[in-house]
């Protein structure tokens, strides 16, 4: 089965010039990282919200596991793990508490609550900083914050938006490093990067978007090596997107 | 703020009204309590000609609106007394028995008094001077001590005047020459002045002990106090909604149907306990100040649900101006100065009583205004539940209205991940 299955995805925002989506289509395997790229505007953040359910699609479907994201949004939404670009935590309150009440609206007892938060803290670097509110928190850590925030319930898919824009080196080595870990336990990753260096470095295959519409999919050495002039990601982004700036 | 129109628009409206709603509301205390008319239920027990003119006298007043009978019969004490006590009219005036005989025999005793000055032998038939007997005056025990020492001021003015009136026609018809002023005579001041003005507690009501600014101001103000919990609320939901917090609840499955109620029961209790320390404050600190001390009524235990309506009706509001308002630009101007109206409109700053017809009828909209009304009930009234069932079903029900509104309006906002 399928982790996502996305097929003709149309979105028209009102007072938009030009639709978010325009028949766009891609699929994920399980247990891969699949990146999702593209500029600016180009209609990734739109498919994560549809994903979630949080918005509908106008025409097409969009499927997690088999289950249609619109139609059947909470049973979607338990398998799906989500770390938005925006710090997705309450600031005055410290990171073991903000775990302790995202998993409880979970519906997790107490104890694995405690279990998978200390075990999660210590996997991405923040245990000493467990009783720290995240306010005080660095932008790095409270990224980190975010991601565990979106593990607690053991997601099957993990959709991250952005989860290293802004953040120190470490951090972001950090957290790339356990993406892979989490991979490796059979879980699937949907990954959105401007930094294809990274998308490269950890994606098993990427899907460009552009316009709300497919551009092209493949693991990253084969587009590296399928698209003209291209030594790496980055060439390839540029090739099927163009140099023109968006905003 | 340049993006923020609405925000920009409130700033400038909500002052507005504020200013004109103040104006309104503050403009009665500010004219003399004369140039307004009040309705007063009257009860004659008397039924004699000074009696009928007093009352004829009031009828024809400026002042007042007498109604002394209700659905074709005559107001009787008990219905006076009664009627007050509900709250249902603010002022009573009881008129007893003997008015006229003391105002016959007191002009009597002035005319054979003139008459032995002037060397003129009348003799007309007088009992023993009674000294002087009083028109009762009764108020809703609601009523604030000011408003009860001005209507009375005002009725003892009018009704010495009526009472030298009646006095100096009756002289006038016995004497022709009764008109000569320069009489003194020790008595005459008691005899001129047969009728007074008293104000009365209603029979056996221990209430009027606890008349006094305490009694009134601090459930007034602490009701004021609740429904700021606005600002807090509203503030946190638009901040949560802006840093992404909420969000996240949206992506957990079903978490809206447990924060939504969460965040009411946690604000609803805030505001009782806030609602409870302040009576408390009132009980136990205020004697230190050198004020009277708050008097919680017979029903004190009414005071606790009462304030979890309060609390559930002001969180309800702080919820939905939350949900319907994108900044805290717009939300927190708007609950600050809506929460100001409403509680001048309710009667927190001026009694609804003495405000314009029209401001009355506005009033009732106001939860606040059903919230002191109920809290005065249990407090001014000793009333029991039956007294303040009404004004919580309002509160209740308009705290779940709200409550539903918002549900509908945030459900209709698209949530996204930016």
């Amino acid at each position: 089965m399928l982790a996502i299955e996305v097929d003709d995805l149309h979105k028209n925002y009102k007072g938009a010039w030009a639709p978010a989506l325009d028949g766009f289509s891609f699929s994920v395997a399980q247990g891969k990282i699949s990146g999702l790229l593209g500029p600016n505007g180009a209609g990734k953040t739109t498919t994560i919200n549809i994903l979630c359910g949080l918005i509908a699609p106008d025409n097409g479907t969009a499927k997690v596991f088999g289950k249609n994201c619109s139609t059947e949004s909470i049973h979607v939404r338990n398998k799906i793990g989500v770390a938005p670009q925006q710090v997705a935590l309450f600031g005055n309150l410290t990171a073991i508490e903000n775990l302790r009440y995202i998993g409880r609206l979970y519906g997790l007892s107490d104890s694995v609550i405690n279990k998978r938060s200390m075990n999660l803290l210590e996997l991405l670097g923040l245990s000493a900083h467990a009783d720290k509110r995240i306010n005080a928190y660095s932008g790095g850590m409270k990224r980190r914050a975010n991601i565990i925030a979106s593990l607690l319930h053991e997601p099957e898919l993990l959709i991250l938006d952005e989860p290293t824009a802004g953040v120190d080196v470490q951090s972001r080595a950090l957290i790339l490093s356990f993406l892979q870990q989490y991979r490796q336990q059979g879980k699937t990753i949907l990954y959105t990067s401007h930094l294809m260096d990274e998308a490269q470095q950890i994606c098993d295959e990427v899907t460009i978007i552009d316009e709300g519409k497919f551009i092209i999919n493949g693991t990253p050495g084969d587009l590296i090596r399928e698209t003209t002039d291209c030594k790496k990601l980055e060439d390839v982004f540029l090739h099927y997107t163009g140099h023109t700036v968006r905003d | 703020m340049k993006r923020d129109i609405a925000g920009l628009l409130l700033l400038l409206i909500m002052p507005a009204t504020l200013i004109i709603v103040m104006a309104l509301v503050q403009d009665a205390p500010f004219r003399d309590y004369q140039s307004m008319k009040f309705d007063i239920l009257l009860a004659n027990n008397d039924q004699g000609s000074t009696a009928r003119q007093l009352v004829d006298g009031l009828k024809n007043s400026d002042n007042f609106h007498i109604i002394d009978s209700l659905d074709g019969k005559p107001v009787t004490e008990d219905i006076l007394k009664q009627l007050l006590q509900k709250g249902d009219y603010k002022i009573g005036v009881l008129i007893p028995a003997g008015i006229t005989a003391n105002m016959a025999n007191s002009a009597n005793i002035a005319a054979n008094s003139i008459s032995k000055k002037m060397g003129v032998d009348a003799m007309l038939p007088t009992g023993p001077l009674q000294g002087q007997m009083y028109v009762h005056v009764f108020f809703d025990p609601v009523s604030k001590p000011a408003f009860r020492t001005a209507i009375s001021a005002a009725l003892d003015k009018y009704i010495t005047a009526s009472c030298s009136g009646i006095l100096l026609q009756r002289l006038s018809s016995l004497n022709k020459n009764s008109a000569d002023t320069t009489v003194h005579n020790d008595d005459l001041t008691k005899i001129m002045q047969p009728i007074g003005v008293k104000e009365e507690s209603l029979s056996g009501n221990t209430l009027m002990l606890h008349i006094n600014s305490v009694q009134h101001n601090v459930p007034a103000w602490a009701i004021f106090g609740m429904f700021f919990i606005v600002i807090p609320i509203a503030g946190n939901m638009i901040r949560e909604r802006e840093d992404g917090s909420a969000i996240r609840m949206a992506l957990i499955p079903n978490a809206n149907k447990f924060v939504g109620p969460g965040k009411i029961i946690f604000y609803t209790l805030i505001c009782s306990l806030q609602f409870i320390l302040m009576l408390c404050v009132g009980r136990w600190v205020m004697p230190y100040l050198h004020l009277p001390q708050l008097y919680p009524g017979l029903h004190s235990w009414l005071l606790f649900p009462l304030s979890l309506c309060i609390g559930f009706a002001a969180t309800a509001y702080g919820y939905f101006i939350g949900t319907i308002f994108k900044t805290i630009n717009q939300a927190l101007p708007f609950g600050s100065v809506s929460v100001v109206i409403l509680s001048a409109l309710g009667g927190i700053w001026v009694p609804v009583e003495i405000l314009p017809h029209n401001m009355q009828r506005i009033a009732l909209i106001s939860p606040l205004h059903w919230s002191l009304k109920a809290i005065n009930e249990v407090i001014l009234r000793n009333g029991d539940i039956h007294s303040v069932f009404l004004p919580s079903l309002l509160l209740l029900i308009t705290g779940i209205s709200l409550w539903v509104i918002s549900i509908i309006v945030d459900k209709k906002r698209p949530q996204s991940i930016q």
